[in-house]
């Protein structure tokens, strides 16, 4: 056990303004970068890294974790504005942040994902720092099969997200399974669909795949749309109702379960290593429509759908440090950037952390603490400064947010040619959508395809035919079983709902 | 006219290299060190551990580029299309060049040929580890072990090479490895710890953790021992003729005029075995920085690419 010095000694080296200074221009960084599609926090935490060396080892992590936590609440902004989300992560926000904006609400809407982001991360912080050891070692129980069981439920709820033709929702999956196969398969390394490019050796590539099919396809639409007419981006009627401009603590109050249920499904995928933060802030969705007393509203501008998405994504960045910290495991790229700067300092996150560097360790809990309350304030600030932004005319906010989608692209996968990839995505996303094939399923799909893909093949070989090796993974059965009732669930409630649009069409 | 602009031409050709000999050549531009690994892990940190400290040194502009795509296959097949001017140099792993180069080398625009060596960074420590408290010690404790399992035992693995390595240890002590691919170290400890799988192979994760107490070293599968467990002994050792060594080294376009390719590896040099540099080698990576220099880094690519062919070769004749 820690004795209270230490932890007190570790506060006090959090509450320091030389700290403070790092951790909001951390945020403020992380903020900016979140904002502006493309260049996503991931990659300004790896061009930072170098120059954190010369600081402490907390004020350096500090702003390390500053960019991460700014950055999440940094790519709900466009989504929720204009569509085009920020960071990957974001993606899920635009199906109920984009119409609150259609329908005038989209300070109301970015104040909400801005208050449900804190609150999930703080959430998860807290989570972090009481009972992270205890999670940890739970977590290092769900081996190969058991995540192969999630991803298997994960993929029946988002049957929740289908929308009203099944077989279209079926497609768009597949065809998102199938671009997730592309590249060396997981098994014989053996290159699957390159047609002899090498850059595809390591699958599609993310950002290319995300930006070009969620923001690059969606400011080609709004750019068709244009009619030589000069338009503010979005219009924000000055005659607007006060209450649709902020969020009362009222109805913060009425969606506390589904930012709860948000925080629990964050906190858990963060803490189990290899899954990332899309995947939750989708299972929140999905769960939060299904709860709702009125899940047709999800998609049309349904406040709950907001605090749904963006409490379980940054629910993520906490839970993401507890294997981290507990056992030297970084659960996703944001995680491992920070391990690398730990290891930089000479510090080696592990089993041995907590007696080595108690200090350093409950410093680096108050910083998170504190970040989320600057995070919290510099996003108030920011709000304002991104609703002025985004009033300007279409005809320059569109081709912006392009050129920087290409940029980012650029910078991220080292060349043009993960813009062209990005292009050959806009056009297919603008093609699915136009007829009605959700993209979001697509892209989830995608996302989940890689390790859904890769746990069926350790489960495979650790199971090698035995199939009563199963029943010694009793989490794994649950998972399969709750799988198996959300089909059937989901399935039905898409079939009930059918019958009654015939029923009202005839 | 056309005669005499080529005879110029050639002459020029003949004295500018030899004028540069003798003095010190330093970039008129910045130089591009392409990193054949995306932002992030720990080929990335390093190049930009390496290129920060040869700024500092030189005060030469290195900008660091990321081009991942194929373990670096992506990247030096841009690369070697670059003017060999000292410009523009890469920074890959030689594992998965080897690989590529042996299994599918008709698809692969380059060879080891392709390209001047100009220095090797690190060299990668990869042991066959297990949980501290399994039944087995040593390589031939496992094997005993093995023999007993109705199915066999679970080996992780992150890398193709380290399963062609394993197998035929497998096949001659008649036992059954059931390998499972992971994505990274860091996963196969996971799993280890976890019980999943019973041993994994790892590439320098394991330092840490052997230290701690939570795992112990079956075997090393470098070509010699590893200073944080000096008595597992290597496979070689075990009597198995096989090891891995796989190197980060530092690559530019053929052609490299001699006083460039001199300077350069010299800036290299100083900054791998600079102070600053190799603890932040041994922080991160739990491994010494390893500088073979030109000549030599030439000599391990070319006999590992050998090495390595022959394996592959090995493990196809024996699936047909």
């Amino acid at each position: 056990m820690i004795d209270i010095h230490t932890i007190l000694a570790g506060l006090a080296d959090a509450l320091s303004l030389y700290n403070l200074f790092f951790v909001w221009l951390g945020i403020i960084v992380g903020q900016l970068v979140g904002a502006i599609p493309g260049i996503g926090p991931v990659m300004a935490m790896a061009i930072a890294i170098p120059f954190t060396f010369t600081l402490n080892p907390l004020p350096a992590i500090g702003f390390l974790m500053g960019v991460s936590k700014g950055g999440l609440v940094g790519g709900a902004i466009p989504a929720i504005l204009i569509n085009t989300p920020g960071t990957p992560d974001a993606a899920a926000t635009t199906l109920d942040g984009y119409p609150m904006t259609k329908n005038g609400k989209p300070e109301k809407a970015t104040k909400m994902a801005l208050y449900s982001s804190v609150t999930g991360d703080a959430f998860s912080d807290i989570i972090l720092i009481t009972v992270a050891p205890f999670i940890a070692v739970v977590a290092l129980k769900m081996g190969p099969i058991e995540i192969f069981a999630l991803m298997v439920f994960a993929f029946s709820i988002i049957a929740g997200l289908v929308g009203d033709s099944v077989a279209k929702g079926i497609a768009s999956a597949g065809l998102g399974l199938l671009c997730a196969t592309v590249g060396l398969d997981p098994e014989n390394s053996s290159p699957r669909f390159i047609f002899g490019y090498f850059e595809l050796y390591d699958g599609v590539p993310l950002v290319s795949m995300a930006l070009g099919m969620l923001a690059v396809a969606e400011v080609l639409r709004r750019m068709a749309g244009i009619r030589g007419k000069i338009e503010s981006a979005i219009v924000i009627s000055k005659a607007q109702n006060k209450a649709d401009r902020r969020v009362s603590f009222v109805e913060f109050w009425k969606c506390r379960y589904t930012i709860l249920r948000g925080s629990v499904i964050g906190t858990i995928l963060g803490a189990i290593p290899g899954l990332d933060s899309s995947a939750a802030s989708f299972l929140s969705y999905a769960t939060a429509k299904q709860a709702s007393s009125d899940p047709e509203s999800f998609g049309k501008g349904n406040i709950h759908g907001v605090a749904a998405t963006e409490s379980a994504n940054s629910a993520v960045a906490g839970a993401n440090l507890i294997p981290l910290l507990t056992l030297g495991i970084p659960g996703n790229l944001a995680a491992a950037l920070i391990i690398s700067a730990l290891m930089i300092h000479g510090i080696q996150p592990g089993p041995l952390l907590f007696q080595e560097q108690g200090q350093l360790i409950y410093g680096l809990f108050g910083t998170l603490l504190m970040a989320n309350i600057l995070n919290l304030f510099s996003g108030l600030l920011g709000l304002r400064l991104w609703t002025k932004v985004i009033q300007a005319p279409e005809s320059i906010i569109f081709p912006a947010a392009l050129l920087l989608c290409m940029t980012g692209v650029y910078l991220a996968t080292g060349g043009m040619f993960g813009v062209a990839v990005m292009f050959v995505f806009a056009f297919l996303g603008y093609l699915m959508s136009s007829y009605g094939y959700s993209v979001i399923v697509f892209v989830i799909a995608f996302f989940l395809g890689e390790r859904f893909e890769l746990s069926l093949s350790q489960s495979l070989n650790i199971i090698d035919g035995d199939l009563s090796i199963l029943f010694s993974h009793p989490v794994a059965l649950t998972l399969f079983a709750m799988a198996i009732i959300s089909i059937f669930w989901f399935g039905l409630g898409v079939k009930c709902k059918g019958t009654s649009e015939d029923s009202q069409s005839s | 006219m056309k005669q005499l602009l080529s005879i110029v031409v050639l002459a020029c050709m003949m004295i500018v290299p030899s004028l540069g000999h003798g003095q010190d050549w330093s970039p008129k531009d910045s130089i591009t060190l392409q990193i054949g690994f995306g932002a992030g892990g720990s080929t990335d940190i390093m190049g930009r551990l390496v290129a920060a400290k040869i700024e500092e040194n030189t005060g030469w502009n290195i900008v660091v580029e990321n081009k991942p795509g194929g373990g670096g296959i992506a990247m030096f097949s841009s690369l070697m299309r670059q003017k060999p001017d000292g410009l523009t140099l890469g920074l890959g792993v030689s594992m998965p060049i080897f690989l590529n180069l042996a299994s599918r080398g008709d698809q692969i625009p380059f060879n080891i040929d392709t390209f001047d060596y100009l220095a090797t960074i690190m060299r990668g420590e990869i042991a066959m580890v297990a949980k501290a408290d399994a039944p087995y010690n040593t390589l031939e404790e496992l094997i005993a072990y093995a023999k007993n399992q109705k199915g066999g035992i679970a080996v992780a693995f992150d890398a193709k090479p380290q399963q062609m390595v394993l197998e035929p240890v497998a096949r001659d002590a008649e036992v059954k490895f059931k390998f499972v691919k992971h994505k990274s170290g860091a996963e196969q400890v996971q799993s280890i710890l976890g019980g999943h799988v019973d041993v994994g192979c790892t590439a320098g994760e394991h330092v840490k953790y052997i230290e701690s107490g939570d795992l112990k070293m079956i075997a090393s599968m470098s070509k010699d021992r590893q200073a944080c467990a000096p008595d597992a002994k290597t496979l070689i050792e075990n009597g198995f003729e096989l090891y891995l060594e796989p190197y980060f080294y530092i690559a530019a376009p053929k052609g490299l005029p001699e006083n460039v390719k001199a300077a350069l590896a010299k800036a290299f040099d100083e900054a791998i075995n600079s102070d600053s540099v190799k603890q932040g080698l041994l922080n991160s990576m739990q491994a010494t920085a390893h500088n073979l220099g030109p000549q030599g880094t030439h000599t391990m690519m070319s006999q590992g690419a050998v090495d390595i062919k022959a394996l592959v070769e090995a493990a196809t004749t024996q699936q047909q």
